[in-house]
């Protein structure tokens, strides 16, 4: 049979960032698919031939506007690791309760998306109107909606008093209530199901072979979550990785609908356990220059992330590198595609939650 | 076909037929800013004693500060809002204010209109406190 | 290197059911010993909580095998370690002939680009330390 091939992006209504996809069609059938990233490359990792070591956290935040506090945490803990530096038990506490929230946040606005892709813009309204409350938490108390700069090696730079604690999870229990609503028209709306039940199925065995991350291998079966390496103070909470058995789009929608669940529980955790009284330290001073190299885990809203920091005694690091979870399930994606029709195709892209600026960095 | 009226969203679709927006008549209603929002460095002459430790702080270099010439100049375009340059100014000359950079400040001012990116101060005397001079 | 070696341990990560993590590239700056600098490459292995390693050091020119047969998700960060560092990756599954990344230099971070841009700005070597801060734009504006 006679192959087209259809470019896919950079400019598509689906996608919020310039991803190309060459799809080679047969008839309305994908038989392959040929990714090009390098749109937004920004070379931000090189950045840290001229940029000092204390000031590449702003650069790191800087990787994508999603997923900026991870990366921010992610940044000053693979410092925090080479220097030997022990963080302040409150500033541990206090970068969890801004992580989950990333989560929250990140979740809402990829239902959205997703919603919108599917053709529900009256969910994806909802789905941003809720995501508004989180952005407001965060302004409120790190400065910024987007960009936060709280993260800083040693620590972070504003506490948040218990009182405003307490108010953010009687926020977040009125936030839930509110979600379950919404959540329930993602589970049951027979229209949603139609257009996500069984496509773009990613079986267990292939999730592992494409190495997929995050909720993209959850929904298939994969117990994997980097959260329960325990580290970042995540031994201290109580949680099981969400997962799900059926591997397609519809399945990937609800491993993130009970990710918010999910997370909205752990901040309530986090307030409940986390040691009373303001005025804590929130920050050690960290003296002197890094000198060696860390591998750091962290589990970012839409998977595994792995940063790679190499000192050498001066103030510019040698390397820098976050291989983010899109990066990690980009082959997975592209294996799904083939051999679905091309009204599918935007569905199954948005279902692994692409971030291209983490992605291309 | 189902029936409209059992789908999940049917419910909260009535609803919002009588429930208010849910956003603001923005300009003419304005959402009040909170107290700790990073909106932009603002500058108060009138305590620098341009010791240059912003200037060496801040990592996006968008400030210049020289002792000789006792002038400071701040670049907004330039400023990520960071606060760094907040946090060590041992004179508290440099503040954080919740209000936003205003969305016309423009590159280039000499093409009219806007507020210039670029704020100087260039002391030959210490003025009274809370006069300063902009671009 | 040892490719066929190497190949037989990666085989073995795949076949108990290890994932791979990542490949990470750190370019090696040329010196006394090493003229035209090298690569430090390692690849990263999860399994539940764990994480392992292989590292190897290899030259510029020096021919690194694609982990492509075991783990065929490998071709973007071989593409990667390619088109950004000038590794020569052989046999990638996926070969996307230098399309992957749009940049303005060839090779961004080969040993011998990395070495020119730090001559270039002064932070080469023990002048890291002491190297100055990226410098302001020239502005403008009237009165500038």
């Amino acid at each position: 049979m006679k192959r087209t091939i259809v470019p896919l992006g950079p400019q598509h209504p689906v996608l919020p960032e310039p991803l190309v996809l060459d799809l080679v069609l047969e008839d309305e059938r994908v038989v392959d698919a040929v990714p090009t990233i390098g749109y937004i490359h920004r070379g931000l990792e090189a950045m840290v031939e001229k940029v000092e070591y204390t000031e590449m956290g702003f650069v790191a935040e800087r990787i994508c506007g999603i997923c900026s506090f991870m990366h921010g945490m992610g940044f000053c803990a693979s410092i925090e690791d080479i220097m030997g530096v022990e963080v302040p038990e409150r500033a541990r506490w206090l970068r969890l309760v801004w992580a989950e929230l990333s989560r929250i946040q990140s979740h809402l606005l990829w239902l959205g998306l997703g919603s919108d892709a599917f053709g529900f813009e009256n969910l994806f309204m909802h789905c941003w109107r809720m995501r508004e409350e989180i952005l407001d938490i965060f302004e409120a108390t790190t400065g910024g909606r987007i960009i936060f700069s709280v993260n800083r090696i040693g620590g972070v730079k504003r506490d948040i008093a218990d009182s405003e604690l307490a108010g953010i999870a009687e926020r977040l229990r009125a936030l839930g209530e509110r979600f379950a609503e919404i959540a329930r028209v993602f589970r049951a709306d027979p229209s949603i199901h139609h257009r996500l039940a069984g496509v773009g199925v990613l079986p267990a065995g292939e999730a592992l072979a494409a190495g997929a991350v995050g909720p993209m291998a959850r929904a298939s079966g994969l117990a994997t979550d980097t959260r329960l390496l325990g580290t970042h103070g995540y031994d201290r909470l109580d949680f099981e990785p969400v997962v799900e058995a059926g591997g397609d789009c519809l399945a990937r929608v609800l491993v993130r609908l009970r990710e918010v669940e999910q997370s909205i529980d752990l901040i309530r955790q986090l307030v409940d356990r986390m040691p009373k009284g303001d005025g804590q330290p929130i920050e050690t001073r960290v003296r002197g220059l890094p000198d060696g190299e860390t591998f750091m885990r962290l589990e970012q809203p839409r998977g595994e992330v792995v940063y790679y920091l190499k000192a050498n005694g001066t103030k510019y690091l040698e390397r820098f590198r976050a291989r983010t979870p899109t990066f990690a399930n980009i082959p997975a994606m592209i294996s799904l595609v083939r051999g679905h029709d091309l009204a599918d195709v935007p569905n199954i892209i948005l279902t692994i939650d692409p971030c291209i600026s983490c992605t291309e960095r | 076909m189902a029936n409209p009226l059992s789908l999940p969203m049917s419910r909260r679709a009535l609803r919002n037929l009588v429930a208010r927006p849910a956003t603001r008549r923005y300009p003419a209603e304005v959402r009040p800013r909170f107290p700790g929002a990073r909106g932009q460095v603002v500058f108060d002459p009138s305590t620098c004693v341009f010791c240059n430790l912003c200037a060496r702080r801040c990592p996006a270099a968008a400030i210049e500060c020289s002792r000789e010439e006792r002038s400071f100049a701040l670049d907004q375009m330039r400023c990520i809002t960071c606060g760094v340059c907040v946090e060590v100014c041992n004179k508290h000359s440099l503040s954080m204010s919740p209000e936003p950079r205003p969305a016309h400040a423009v590159h280039d001012a000499s093409v009219g209109g806007g507020r210039p990116r670029r704020q100087e101060w260039r002391l030959a005397e210490r003025p009274a406190a809370g006069a300063g001079s902009g671009a | 290197m040892d490719g066929e070696r190497f190949l037989a341990r990666v085989a073995a990560y795949r076949a108990d059911g290890w994932r791979l993590s990542v490949i990470n590239t750190t370019a090696v700056l040329p010196s006394d010993e090493l003229p035209q600098g090298a690569f430090d490459i390692s690849w990263s292995f999860a399994l539940g909580t764990r994480l392992e390693h292989l590292r190897e050091r290899v030259v510029p020119g020096e021919e690194v095998p694609s982990v492509s047969p075991s783990f065929p998700s490998a071709f973007l960060y071989e593409n990667e370690m390619r088109e950004l560092f000038g590794v020569d990756v052989t046999g990638i599954a996926v070969d996307l002939r230098g399309q992957l990344y749009r940049t303005a230099t060839r090779v961004p971070f080969s040993p011998g680009a990395i070495r020119r841009r730090l001559e270039a700005t002064g932070r080469l070597g023990d002048g890291a330390r002491h190297a100055a801060k990226p410098q302001p734009r020239p502005t403008t504006e009237a009165g500038a």
